[in-house]
């Protein structure tokens, strides 16, 4: 599989939906090709490089939870109310994030990565920018589709 | 002087009860859920070869795939509840198999040194000082905001000596209650006192935390 952070498509997709949400951050989480790891591909707006790291561990955190179920998530401020350790969102630790709406992406009716937008502040994010992360998040299933079939 | 022995002893055995019952479950999921989970997975993949027509064999792989997702959790699970390492193989190797874990969780880098001669150390001690360490390091992760941390093991005849420091914010110690009960500092410091051993925290804004463990060693006899 050619590395995501090297295909100009998809790294402009990102940066646009950045651009047209104005969120602080944007990161692709996908599927490995051998193995279950699911790891954060690309990132715009980090602080740091953790997320090149970062294992997305399934069923925890924003990014795991979403892979294991299948549905967006949203999360308007971390880390109140979450449910379970505030460790077990190393991505919104690593990036100091405090809002964050996430969508999966799907292969052959699979979860196999994660489209996440987030702010380092309070925010509820509208039902507009919702659907503009989804839209994205679609049009990035069939960039990559070649690369995960 | 009594009342404070009695304190201490009743912690000490609500700490060794949640030790115990924390192994218990860690084994559990992984020589009895783990173990389960596998034989299906073999059994999926003994399905799937066999299996003739495309989409049944598509089915029957990405089920696999899931269960070879949640057995990969399961023992990600039973190790940070309970390193098998740490009643094996030692203190030491658990660390380094701890924080390998730690960096592909937090992205966090963290560099490893021992001087000295690994010695012996009951088990009740090294669950102590390996929960005090993943203590730090999570504290790290949470509010340190750096992206590399220093572990150091000084081994000597009659003592271990474990820093644990950061490159990160900071804070304030004068603004930090160290003795609150509810503060994990506090539990850090109680844990080692219980071992016979100390706990020093010092830190300072801009220049990251340090902290250092010291733990008296006795010989196995």
């Amino acid at each position: 599989m050619k590395e995501i952070k090297e295909m100009r498509a998809v790294t402009l997709m990102c940066d646009q939906l950045m651009e047209k949400v104005g969120c602080e951050f944007v990161a692709l989480a996908m599927q490995n090709e051998v193995g279950p790891d699911v790891r954060w591909h690309y990132a715009s707006g980090n602080l740091n490089d953790k997320y090149k790291r970062i294992s997305v561990r399934f069923g925890k955190g924003i990014a795991g939870k979403i892979i294991s179920s299948g549905s967006p998530m949203m999360m308007t401020d971390f880390p109140k109310g979450v449910i379970g350790k505030v460790t077990d969102h190393p991505i919104m630790l690593a990036e100091k994030l405090v809002s964050t709406y996430a969508v999966p992406l799907f292969f052959n009716a699979i979860p196999k990565g994660v489209l996440l937008i987030g702010n380092r502040k309070t925010t509820t994010f509208s039902e507009e920018d919702q659907q503009r992360v989804r839209e994205t998040g679609q049009a990035l299933e069939q960039i990559l589709k070649a690369q995960i079939l | 002087m009594d009342v404070l022995n009695s304190k201490q002893q009743i912690s000490s055995y609500i700490i060794n009860s949640q030790e115990e019952e924390i192994k218990r479950i860690a084994l559990e999921l992984h020589e009895g859920v783990g173990q389960n989970l596998y034989s299906i997975l073999t059994g999926l993949q003994f399905i799937e070869a066999s299996e003739k027509e495309p989409e049944m064999k598509n089915y029957v792989r990405e089920m696999s795939q899931l269960i070879e997702k949640t057995i990969q959790e399961i023992r990600l699970l039973s190790v940070e509840l309970h390193p098998p390492t740490l009643t094996t193989l030692g203190l030491l190797p658990a660390m380094k198999s701890y924080i390998k874990l730690y960096t592909s969780t937090f992205g966090i880098l963290v560099d490893l040194e021992s001087s000295g001669k690994e010695k012996w150390i009951s088990e009740k001690n090294r669950i102590t000082v390996f929960r005090v360490c993943q203590e730090a390091l999570a504290n790290i992760a949470k509010y340190a905001d750096t992206s590399n941390a220093k572990i150091n093991f000084i081994w000597s005849e009659s003592e271990l000596i474990i820093s644990i420091d950061d490159f990160g914010k900071g804070f304030q110690p004068d603004e930090t209650d160290f003795n609150h009960p509810s503060s994990g500092l506090a539990a850090m410091k109680e844990r080692m006192l219980l071992t016979g051993g100390q706990c020093h925290i010092s830190s300072k804004i801009g220049e990251g935390t340090s902290i250092v463990l010291s733990l008296p060693l006795v010989s196995r006899e």
